[in-house]
């Protein structure tokens, strides 16, 4: 007990190289439900350069991706059964369901397979869930509401897609936020599925029959698609909060440019994927005081910094970040209490 | 009333009647306020679902089995190609179009070349041709939201007097095929093959010729579809197409349109596909929770089929 402390003291005083740990002859496995958005795609391009580099650095043995084709349950619950045959040391995952793949994940933890669960999370106990704190991000998008808005007024608010954890998330952060700030009333909200196509046209369909909008509050993926329908029906822009995506921080910046419009961007970052990489690294390491459910922070930005990160996201593309393992196990620090 | 029995016998007229009803429900509730707004943005918003609906009616009129479930992921490819044509230049618009067009004319062939080379059923051949079509786009667009040039994107937000001019291009459409379906060859062909596919072939119809016209026909208008959604939204993305596997069945079938064949409504398509927006703007406009709009826009829809297929039966 005593060397692992020692060892995780070292890791954490340790600058970059951590070739030392016992994984080198271990091999991830990551199970993923869907490759077919920008966000998607980002968290597999955050997740293989973070695992290629440990590969290489020979932290681990291998790191294999896995992705199914069309958000189907018992395909990805096929395949952690064949990772398991396989001999994966440990399974990261999105899943495409919080409780459909409990049973191959079971089978994984009882084959003695570390499974680390994020964005999609899995509610079998065995497995560890990177969470990200959704409600503080929707009680914060009112908060910076409140400093746009200061007289308050009339809220418009897209939700996310339905029966989803983080859309539930978001939406009661939000209601908190409104219940601490009486000045502003949600007067409708509709599903915009975290879409731009889906968020336009639900907006546009119930715009007409809106009183004034001072701000959209949403949860990511939909700004551009609303600021689009209010652009079609010609109706004022109101302040929206916005996701992170490339064409949303480039509308901002147009904006911000014509006329000094301000908002505030936040939203999960696909790279928390490479957070769930290194959180199976440190199990499988052998640490064994890693909370089950880690609670890790949402990647906002601000009037002050958005345009210095606009460049570097890919056209079209959404922000990311990519933890390294120091901050990986500050992360992990932060939850241990 | 004789007029008024012959209005009430006509299939399409339930659609209309559907749409109008919700329609006024919404206006009711917020009081008069928006009326206008409210039939700009479904007037804009239904075109879309009119473009691949027309295809798919032709599809659907072949007789039983036929159907085109490639159309959301067809949409989907054809939005990538267009945009990345297009390349964000106004001098390409005109190349983006036709590429995206391309791209359904290759799909609805290739749609047809499983039915009718491998003797795939219709259901099985569109479906997994679906799942290639998928994957190629995603791995053409990498998930990318993919940005059209300005000015098509303005193009396709134009309004006349509040009637927009995608509009006026699903109105003209919809002409052009009933002219198709009524008056050429072609479309009583369709027509006659739904009816009895054997008498037609006996009658001389080419019968083969006829399918793979229609398939190709329907991946077209799915590949324009994709390259006007990708317009009006300012973006193409893989998932752009998605709600168009169930909508364009739906407005074929609302429209009045026969599931069994042989039997097409062309002013139907567009009374559903407006029916179905406004239907949409009511349900938003009530402000019900998601899980209650997807009951509601289920319930809706059986009885409004309900009400117009008991009418046919009474013929």
């Amino acid at each position: 007990m005593k060397t692992k402390l020692v060892l995780a003291a070292l890791l954490v005083s340790a600058a970059s190289t951590a070739s030392f740990a016992d994984t080198s002859s271990m091999k991830i496995a990551f199970s993923n439900n869907y490759a077919g958005n920008s966000w998607r795609q980002a968290m597999l391009d955050s997740y293989g350069l973070v695992s290629e580099k440990a590969v290489a650095d020979k932290v681990v043995a291998a790191s294999d991706v896995f992705t199914t084709a069309d958000k189907e349950v018992p395909t990805q619950a096929a395949q952690i059964q064949n990772l398991i045959l396989q001999g994966y040391n440990a399974i990261v995952i999105n899943a495409g369901s919080p409780d459909a793949l409990n049973g191959a994940v079971k089978q994984a933890c009882d084959a003695g397979i570390v499974v680390v669960s994020f964005d999609g999370l899995v509610t079998e106990p065995c497995a560890y869930r990177v969470v990200v704190d959704f409600a503080e991000m929707g009680r914060q998008e009112v908060e910076q509401m409140a400093k746009f808005q200061p007289k308050g007024g009339n809220l418009l608010e897209i939700r996310g897609l339905a029966g989803t954890s983080i859309d539930e998330a978001i939406h009661q952060g939000i209601l908190e936020g409104v219940a601490a700030h009486p000045e502003f009333t949600i007067v409708n909200s509709v599903t915009g599925d975290w879409d731009q196509t889906t968020a336009q046209k639900a907006v546009a369909t119930v715009l007409p029959s809106l009183p004034d909008i001072v701000g959209i509050v949403d949860q990511g993926g939909d700004g551009y698609g609303a600021a689009q329908a209010f652009a079609a029906a010609g109706k004022p822009r109101p302040t929206i909060i916005m996701g992170n995506r490339q064409d949303e921080l480039k509308w901002w910046s147009e904006q911000k440019a014509m006329d000094g419009y301000t908002t505030w961007s936040a939203s999960i970052a696909p790279g928390v994927s490479t957070l769930a990489f290194w959180v199976a690294q440190q199990v499988l390491d052998g640490r064994t005081d890693i909370p089950h459910d880690l609670l890790v922070p949402y990647l906002a930005f601000t009037q002050d910094d958005f345009e210095a990160e606009l460049p570097k996201i890919a056209e079209g593309g959404v922000a990311s970040h990519e933890y390294t393992l120091e901050e990986s196990l500050a992360a992990i620090k932060a939850n241990i209490k | 009333m004789p007029s008024f029995a012959k209005l009430f016998a006509t299939p399409w007229i339930w659609s209309f009647l559907g749409a109008l009803l919700v329609w006024l429900a919404a206006v009711i509730f917020t009081g008069g306020h928006g009326a206008g707004g409210m039939i700009t943005a479904a007037l804009s918003l239904a075109v879309f679902t009119v473009i691949v609906g027309l295809g798919q009616m032709f599809v659907v009129t072949l007789g039983p089995g036929n159907v085109d479930l490639s159309l959301p992921a067809n949409i989907g490819l054809a939005s990538a190609v267009a945009m990345k044509t297009m390349d964000g230049q106004d001098s390409l618009i005109a190349l983006g179009l036709l590429a995206a067009l391309a791209c359904g004319v290759v799909i609805g062939l290739a749609n047809y070349a499983l039915i009718r080379v491998l003797r795939i059923p219709p259901i099985i051949a569109t479906l997994s041709s679906s799942f290639i079509i998928l994957s190629t786009d995603i791995h053409y667009g990498r998930g990318l939201q993919i940005k059209p040039p300005e000015s098509f994107a303005d193009f396709a937000n134009v309004q006349i007097l509040g009637f927009p001019i995608l509009g006026l291009f699903g109105v003209a459409l919809a002409v052009v095929a009933w002219a198709g379906l009524q008056r050429m060859v072609y479309g009583r062909s369709v027509l006659a093959i739904g009816q009895n596919m054997r008498a037609a072939k006996l009658a001389g119809i080419p019968v083969e010729r006829v399918r793979m016209l229609t398939y190709t026909l329907s991946g077209a208008l799915g590949g324009i579809n994709g390259a006007l959604l990708a317009g009006y939204f300012r973006g193409a993305s893989v998932d752009i197409g998605n709600e168009y596997l169930l909508s364009s069945i739906a407005v074929v079938v609302i429209g009045g349109t026969s599931v069994a064949g042989g039997k097409a409504n062309v002013p139907g398509i567009w009374g559903a596909s407006l029916f179905l927006v406004l239907l949409l703007t009511m349900l938003n406009t009530f402000g019900v929770s998601a899980g209650l709009r997807l009951l509601l826009t289920g319930l809706i829809i059986v009885g409004v089929i309900t009400a117009a297929g008991g009418h046919k039966t009474g013929r």
